[in-house]
């Protein structure tokens, strides 16, 4: 009894100790949360200047232009204090605003109220919209995804977010936000990387309220709620109806009957199961690149008893197929990316005509032959208002908020790029650099768990690339002892055929698995380190300019794989036989002592 | 520690001082109290494996106990021989019987059809540095290099604060993408990067190295680190090739102040 009580008094005193040590020091005022923990962004007067602000894509929100783009309010309304506690909170997915679940409810009010006194928008009661309502979510519905999709057809949700979502509709290239800077559209598969969050709530919320100050609309009032629900339920299906990273550490090839043709890939991979990898910059060797437009790339694999087969896919908004590609392409300099970052001037400043302003994203819009640049530049009024159009329809008279909204934030420009014309044919115009991708290995299988440095190996240990020029269709083979060592392999290229469809790529490799002119064989049952590197050429990636993975290793499944039943079975007798002897033991062991004690 | 594992268990062992249970309860408490805080009392779990392991050693343990005296063997045999003798168990005695070999079989078969799991490497996170290393040309003897500018803090607070807002530019320019914004590990890459990002905010890292290890660590990256370290594996590029050895010793100072933490200090040396 009294044990149990001074346990728990223990217990709750542990509790208390660990509580107060996390608990961040109380009494703090906004100026020093904020000045600790947001003025490296968004910089001492809130105008999106910090210190780190210049590599940072999307840039660090200008607090003093008042857009939020999360929020509970119709399109053009500030958001309320409910809303920025959240978004500083939760942060914004795959951005560089990062979530704060350390401070406090009383620190973050106060940091609040400091974001909020930089505009003078949250002053006037004029601005202060009432936040509509968000509707718990009905149970998902399989009818209802299916009229979503007609519905996201009809809107022209794909005009930017691409035919099923994948983020290359055709005026995706040439998005800008309110600050000029090139924007990307979300890509609706992958709900995980949404900022506003990707649960079906979440969805609804930001359909209605749409994100001020980038070209993405608000449909509340143009909408019915069931449509909007409909889109939202399609959205979800497109992932599965989930919104936890898919992500993992191993790629499993099946074993596959017959031959593999290429040029049945969908039939060749159906059950393959596919891993998604993440992407991340590369950041370690100059070339740096801090935000690779690709997050993520699907990998299957199937094997016969002589060839292996790899899928690689991604998501791209555009095609580059014109251009040169290739691992050991000269990446732009340390120096290069910092003066064409203008670093020290911040965004403010602007990004000017300094030197290869193309190799950062920003400075890629300057570039006149870009793609993005020349939309952005000439669309000045090009419209005839298809959004405008489909905006009056669907709200058919009504309290348009939108057309109100618009007017009042003065942000017609979100239209106005909205409407420049498509870029020329389904790829685009000519690139300077083109997609490509490449799968790379050791150049043997690894003896114990040394593996060659994950990025383009080491001067003992090399590796080999499996390389797509997209442009030109071909495969290519290099091997690699480090990033400034990558040399053209001399052995037979591995096969490869590859497309491109509704925003994705799909790239098929073929080797045999005894792999020419390396010490490298995908052995039944091996696991073999691979790691990925994918170059967009639209953002003018190439060589050490790239997004990549750490190793991941694929498990080349045994063709002949043991029944379990066997073994299973003489594991059962055997414990069987044993306790069965035990038993008898000790009950003859008893009866002779109890017959000793009778006799006795 | 998970306190809502570990608290529990301990009060029941605490109870068990004071309940006075039989011999063969008392010894299937400890052994399941113990496998319990073991196997789910650890906030970053114990391999399934060593965990195995432990629990061999312990059966061994208590098996001591039990023998090394006669009256707890006789309290822990006779309900035994009672169980396998008596004619009132026998129902219960078939069921085990049966039970144990099937038991065994699902062993075998999980093992079996097991998702097969990659070769892992266990890094050593924290491996001896060399004694010295040469960075922009500069060498630095790390067994006896303390920051230079870490004296500044109490000779000249305005130098020092100045080169805290310049580790803090360098943090934000470089590192944050990795270690996070709170420096606790969860960068914009982290779920892309194996090993992850160390978690400054962990007393168990910055807080307990020396400045030169850290200067070490940054300068040279993971191709610096000894082949326990893992050097092919991580991510931690080597800042050498784009900071000076100043912004370096700069973001170490950052580092701490930003973490609340301070340096071990380096071991007086003659
Ligand atoms: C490492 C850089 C960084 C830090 C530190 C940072 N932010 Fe941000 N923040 C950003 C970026 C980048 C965006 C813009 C994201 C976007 O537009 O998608 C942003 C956007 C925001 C927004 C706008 C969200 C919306 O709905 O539009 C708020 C509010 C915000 N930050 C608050 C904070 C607060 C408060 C802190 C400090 C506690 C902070 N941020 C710290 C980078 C940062
Ligand atoms: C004019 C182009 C455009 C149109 C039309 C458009 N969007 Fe968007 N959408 C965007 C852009 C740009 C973003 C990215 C905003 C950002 O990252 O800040 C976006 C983001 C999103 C997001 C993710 C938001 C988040 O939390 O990151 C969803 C969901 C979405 N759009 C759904 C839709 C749906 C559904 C439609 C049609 C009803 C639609 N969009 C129409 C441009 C558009
Ligand atoms: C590309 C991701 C990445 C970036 C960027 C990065 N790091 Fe790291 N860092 C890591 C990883 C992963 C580890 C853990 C593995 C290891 O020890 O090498 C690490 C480990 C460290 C360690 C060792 C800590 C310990 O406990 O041993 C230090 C110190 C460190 N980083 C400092 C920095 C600094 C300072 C910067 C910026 C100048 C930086 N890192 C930038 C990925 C990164």
């Amino acid at each position: 009894m009294t044990a149990a009580r001074k346990a728990g008094r223990l217990a709750l005193l542990g509790l208390v100790a660990v509580s107060l040590a996390t608990a961040p020091a109380a009494g703090q005022d906004g100026a020093a949360v904020y000045g600790k923990y947001c003025s490296q962004c968004h910089g001492d007067n809130g105008d999106g200047q910090g210190v780190a602000a210049p590599y940072l894509k999307p840039w660090p929100r200008d607090f003093t232009a008042g857009k939020y783009k999360i929020r509970s309010t119709p399109t053009g309304g500030l958001p309320t204090d409910a809303d920025l506690h959240m978004v500083i909170r939760e942060g914004l997915p795959y951005t560089a605003m990062p979530a704060f679940p350390n401070l406090s409810d009383a620190e973050l009010d106060a940091v609040v109220q400091v974001i909020q006194g930089f505009s003078p928008d949250f002053e006037d009661p004029e601005a202060q919209i009432p936040p509509i309502a968000i509707p718990d979510p009905p149970q998902w519905t399989e009818e209802r995804a299916e009229r979503g999709l007609q519905v996201y057809g009809e809107t022209g949700c794909g005009r930017c977010h691409g035919d099923v979502g994948r983020g290359d509709g055709m005026s995706a290239p040439t998005l800008t936000d309110d600050w000029g800077q090139p924007i990307r559209v979300a890509d609706l598969t992958m709900p995980w990387t949404f900022r506003g969050g990707g649960t079906r709530r979440d969805i609804f919320r930001t359909m209605s309220t749409g994100f001020n100050g980038t070209p993405m609309p608000g449909f509340h009032g143009a909408l019915p709620e069931e449509d909007i629900w409909a889109i939202v339920d399609y959205i979800a299906s497109l992932s599965g109806n989930t919104v936890d990273e898919p992500y993992q550490n191993l790629v499993r090839s099946v074993p596959r009957a017959g031959g593999l043709e290429l040029e049945k890939a969908d039939e060749l991979f159906a059950e393959a199961p596919k891993a998604m990898f993440r992407v991340v910059g590369q950041v370690v060797q100059p070339g740096r690149h801090f935000q690779p437009s690709i997050y993520a790339i699907g990998l299957q694999a199937v094997h016969n008893r002589r060839d292996i087969a790899f899928r690689v896919s991604w998501h791209d908004m555009r095609a580059e197929t014109t251009g040169v590609s290739g691992p050991d392409l000269e990446a732009p300099s340390w120096g290069d990316v910092l003066t064409a970052l203008g670093v020290g001037r911040g965004p403010g400043g602007g990004s000017g005509d300094e030197g290869d302003g193309g190799d950062i994203w920003g400075g890629a819009a300057e570039e006149s032959s870009d793609p993005w640049g020349d939309a952005v530049a000439d669309d000045g009024g090009s419209g005839d208002d298809v959004w405008g159009d489909a905006v009056a329809d669907d709200a058919g008279g009504g309290d348009d908020v939108w057309g109100d909204a618009v007017a009042d934030e003065g942000s017609d420009d979100i239209w106005g790029q909205a409407e420049t014309s498509a870029p020329e044919g389904p790829t685009g115009p000519r690139a300077e650099f083109a997609d490509a991708v490449a799968l790379q290995f050791p150049l043997q299988n690894p003896s114990g768990v040394r593996l060659p440095y994950f990025l383009l190996g080491d001067s003992e240990n090399g590796v080999q690339l499996w390389f797509a020029d997209l442009a030109a269709g071909q495969p290519r083979l290099y091997s690699a002892n480090g990033s400034d060592k990558v040399v053209p392999g001399d052995a037979e290229p591995p096969e490869m055929i590859a497309s491109y469809d509704q925003g994705e790529w799909s790239v098929v490799f073929k080797s045999p698995r005894r792999v020419p002119g390396s010490g490298l064989e995908f052995a039944d049952d091996a696991f073999v380190p691979l790691a990925l590197t994918v170059w967009d050429g639209f953002m003018r990636d190439r060589g050490n300019r790239r997004g990549l993975t750490p190793w991941y290793y694929v498990h080349v499944e045994p063709i002949d794989r043991p029944s379990p039943v066997g073994p299973m079975v003489k594991a059962g007798v055997g414990v069987l036989a044993i306790e069965l002897l035990l038993i008898g033991l000790v009950r003859f062991a008893a009866r002779r002592k109890r017959n000793a004690a009778e006799s006795a | 520690m998970k306190l809502v594992v570990v608290l529990p268990m301990l009060a029941v062992l605490l109870g068990l001082r004071f309940v006075k249970p039989r011999m063969i309860v008392w010894l299937a408490a400890w052994w399941a109290a113990i496998f319990v805080t073991l196997r789910f009392g650890f906030a970053t779990p114990i391999p399934v494996s060593v965990v195995k392991l432990y629990m061999g050693i312990v059966t061994l343990a208590l098996t001591a106990y039990i023998l090394a005296d006669r009256e707890r063997m006789r309290q822990v045999r006779e309900p035994l021989t009672a169980f396998l003798v008596e004619q009132r168990y026998q129902p219960a005695l078939m069921a085990v019987a049966v039970l144990i070999p099937v038991l065994a079989a699902v062993q075998v078969w999980a093992g079996m059809t097991a998702e097969a799991q990659p070769p892992s490497f266990a890094r050593t996170v924290h491996p001896a540095p060399p004694d010295s290393i040469t960075v922009h040309g500069t060498d630095y003897p790390l067994g006896t290099q303390d920051n230079p500018y870490r004296s500044l803090e109490g000779t000249n607070p305005a130098e020092f604060e100045e080169r805290l807002q310049d580790g803090r530019r360098v943090y934000y320019e470089n590192c944050f993408y990795c270690h996070g914004d709170l420096m606790a590990g969860q960068g914009l890459y982290a779920s892309g990067l194996n090993p992850i990002p160390t978690n400054f905010q962990d007393p168990g890292t910055i807080a307990m190295l020396r400045e030169a290890f850290l200067f070490w660590r940054i300068s040279k990256g993971a191709p610096g680190l000894p082949e326990e370290g893992g050097p092919w594996q991580s991510a931690m590029p080597a800042w050498e090739k784009f900071l000076s050895d100043e912004e370096m010793w700069n973001v170490i100072l950052f580092l701490y102040d930003f973490t609340d933490s301070r340096p071990r200090a380096v071991e007086a040396h003659s």
